[in-house]
């Protein structure tokens, strides 16, 4: 009798010791990683932007011997962007000054573990269409803890290595169900946009914790520039 | 359980502290790289998306 009794209290000790170690791998471990993966990320797209290797396009011979930058084709469009890869970096002044992330294509569990994931189905960065971002609201390095603070108004900056995109958030943050997919529409009925655009969506979880509903914000292509021009005004101080 | 375990490690209580840090650490190892990892996808914090892939 007294065999089972300690042996059941010490299975329940040895139960409530890996609850906690899962709390602290959840809320702790989780961002540690992430952000050294996040980080790593950035630094493998800005290492493949200074080989010169911006856009993986399929019929890019690799380096170009001509060498004359000063004559960009004219909106050149991105070759597809390959799923789980980086591609681009968003920087959102609002959520902080060296708030800065990495885009990568897809929105699978894993891919959202390395960054933000874009959806694989809507437009590519500056192309005309909604380009359609998610990212954890929690766990995974936090990345849209402040979500809710963000306002009409404010910059989303995205670089892929030739050109800084300046979006400006027009309507947000939106609440609506996870099944509610039209938010990520060309033309999103919701947003208050009645014409083809650039536009731009960013989607995470609420409540913080939960996943019953989701939060929106949608902005719209302010400005570009090439990146020799330097930072854009947002990301300036 | 822990009793039982203690009992069948080899060598003094020095060498059976030892290995009892060993196992612990062990177990802790196994359970960040991959228990933990299998079990988190069914927890709630992933899903951000709205076409819930």
């Amino acid at each position: 009798m007294r065999v089972v009794v300690r042996t059941v209290s010490e299975l329940c000790i040895t139960v409530g010791t890996v609850i906690v170690l899962f709390v602290v791998y959840v809320l702790f471990w989780t961002g540690v990683k992430a952000d050294h993966v996040m980080d790593d990320q950035i630094d493998r797209l800005q290492e493949q932007w200074a080989q010169g290797a911006v856009r993986p396009t399929a019929a890019a011979p690799g380096g170009e011997s001509g060498g004359e930058a000063g004559a960009p084709e004219s909106a050149p469009s991105p070759g597809p962007y390959s799923t789980d890869k980086p591609f681009a970096i968003m920087y959102i002044p609002r959520l902080g000054f060296t708030w800065n992330k990495p885009v990568l294509e897809g929105t699978a569990t894993k891919t959202l573990k390395k960054g933000l994931g874009h959806y694989a189905n809507t437009a590519q960065l500056g192309q005309k269409g909604n380009f359609s971002v998610a990212g954890h609201r929690r766990t995974y390095g936090d990345p849209f803890k402040d979500f809710p603070r963000l306002r009409p108004g404010d910059a989303v900056v995205l670089t892929d290595g030739t050109t800084w995109f300046t979006y400006r958030i027009d309507k947000g943050p939106y609440k609506t169900l996870p099944t509610d997919i039209e938010v990520i529409d060309a033309v999103p009925r919701k947003s208050g946009y009645t014409r083809e655009g650039r536009y731009l969506t960013l989607t995470t979880c609420d409540p913080e914790w939960g996943h019953s509903h989701r939060l929106i914000v949608w902005a719209h292509l302010d400005s570009t520039q090439p990146v020799e021009a330097g930072k854009p005004e947002a990301l300036r101080r | 359980m822990y009793g039982w375990i203690w009992r069948h490690l080899p060598g003094n209580a020095w060498v059976r502290a030892l290995i009892s840090l060993a196992l612990v650490v062990a177990v802790v190892y196994v359970l960040f790289n991959y228990v933990f990892p299998w079990a988190e996808p069914l927890l709630p914090f992933n899903d951000v998306t709205v076409d819930n892939q």
